[in-house]
């Protein structure tokens, strides 16, 4: 006897389960397919610009970062109906997030900071606290120009980088960054401290 | 003195109070442990001059235009209406999307054309659309000179996709395609262009009730059209007569590409 501890996988419904059909075929489609493309509108279209800022700071660059708005939309689209009417925001971003992950996968796997690395990194930052005493210093604002703040984002690990953006540059809440990016609200607190300490550090050995 | 570790519940609470996370009780309370610890009051002094670097230094992008029309285009998702004065043309888009829902739901393929319309009436109608769609921000709703972009595009809009050949060789490179609609039955407009003027080519499909020849000229656009396959095809355009029976003739003659 075996006992299968998951939810059977087919069912009315279930991609393995026999599609239910309440009306004819052709008018549902028809009708489905109108209803998807409004839910498309209300729910993903307004988060284009947030979509597209959180994939170029993901993927580095203006071009992979179309590409990967247009590959999560479609994402979007295809799972519009299991949206189930939570912070909209949040679940198009973690589908950006996604789709940037795997297209990075994919495409420069040697950006990929694999959880074992991310732990070094971790680390090794731990003990850089220890070691720096809080001295005061010259101001940030006067010293940095735009440019040398965004390379050091973008020189942040992706984990920190994402948390630090959907905050300080988006200004999204600790859930809808714990949401989005599909961890706990107490991770998302101590990857954004890390991350705005690097920063700081980084902004100012430069 | 050495500050505390950035995994500190302190120091993750300061990040918060800063961030408006905390209520009101643990607000104060974080407020206080930061007026008698200088460690922690240093590090929120660090953290809002970083906020305020970003928010002055990195104005948030946005996404460049034309990435939204691409991905409606891809999903296949109708325009959202338009502002004025392109407000004819989503009320229309509305009506097209109405009629595909009524085409599709019936099962049919070609919706033929109300047979009581005659062709005067059809020819005026398209050149109407052509007017609109040159006054429109775009004359059309897909834009692209790939046919084989523009073609797929008009699946889920219309029963049937329309013929669409290159005829860029020629000099008269493909634009895009918009939906028009002609009586209640939503029909491909392709767009072509030559030189500075562009051409509207509608496939309106026709059971063979009217005959084919209609004005060929309605308020200075000159028409041209012919059928093949019980599809007629209306050529409209303001470039002259004989450039629009060449581009015509081009079409005919070109093979069935896609």
């Amino acid at each position: 006897m075996s006992i299968t501890p998951l939810r059977p996988r087919t069912g009315p419904n279930s991609p393995d389960g026999p599609p239910v059909r309440l009306v004819t075929p052709g008018a549902q489609d028809a009708a489905g397919m109108l209803d998807d493309n409004a839910r498309f509108r209300a729910v993903v279209m307004p988060y284009i610009d947030e979509a597209y800022r959180l994939a170029r700071w993901l993927t580095g660059n203006s071009t992979d970062a179309e590409d990967v708005v247009q590959d999560a939309s479609l994402r979007a689209f295809r799972a519009i109906r299991d949206y189930a009417g939570g912070n909209p925001r949040a679940w198009v971003l973690s589908i950006v997030r996604n789709t940037a992950y795997s297209w990075l996968h994919k495409n420069r796997p040697a950006a990929i900071v694999s959880v074992d690395d991310l732990e070094v990194v971790e680390l090794e930052h731990a003990k850089s606290d220890e070691r720096r005493d809080d001295t005061p210093e010259a101001s940030l604002i006067a010293k940095v120009d735009a440019e040398q703040l965004r390379a050091a984002i973008a020189k942040l690990p992706a984990p920190f980088r994402e948390t630090l953006v959907l905050r300080d540059i988006e200004g999204f809440d600790y859930r809808e960054i714990a949401e989005a990016t599909e961890v706990p609200i107490g991770t998302v607190m101590s990857r954004l401290a890390r991350a705005r300490r690097r920063l700081i550090e980084t902004l100012r050995d430069g | 003195m050495s500050r505390p570790k950035s995994d500190d519940s302190s120091v993750l609470l300061v990040h918060a109070y800063l961030d408006g996370e905390l209520d009101p009780a643990n607000a104060l309370s974080v407020a206080q442990q930061m007026g008698q610890e200088p460690a922690l009051a240093a590090e929120a002094e660090h953290v809002r001059e970083l906020q305020k670097l970003i928010h002055d230094r990195l104005p948030r992008e946005q996404a460049p235009p034309g990435l939204s029309t691409r991905i409606e285009s891809s999903i296949g998702a109708a325009r959202p209406p338009r502002a004025t004065p392109a407000s004819m043309r989503s009320w229309q888009a509305l009506a097209a999307s109405i009629a595909v829902a009524a085409v599709v739901a019936s099962g049919s393929t070609w919706l033929v054309v109300d047979s009581q319309q005659k062709p005067t009436q059809v020819a005026e109608l398209l050149v109407s659309d052509h007017i609109r769609a040159l006054m429109a921000p775009e004359p059309v709703d897909v834009v692209s000179s790939d046919r084989h972009t523009v073609k797929p595009w008009f699946n889920g809009r219309i029963p049937n996709s329309p013929r669409v050949v290159d005829l860029a060789k020629d000099d008269f490179p493909l634009v895009g395609g918009r939906v028009d609609v002609v009586g209640r039955t939503p029909v491909a407009t392709l767009v072509y262009r030559r030189a500075k003027h562009l051409i509207s080519l509608t496939a309106v499909p026709n059971d063979g009730a009217f005959a084919i020849s209609g004005p060929r000229s309605i308020n200075g656009y000159n028409v041209v059209q012919w059928t093949e396959n019980g599809v007629t095809y209306w050529a409209v355009s303001d470039v002259e007569a004989k450039q629009l029976e060449a581009f015509a003739q081009l079409f005919r003659t070109s093979q069935n590409e896609l």
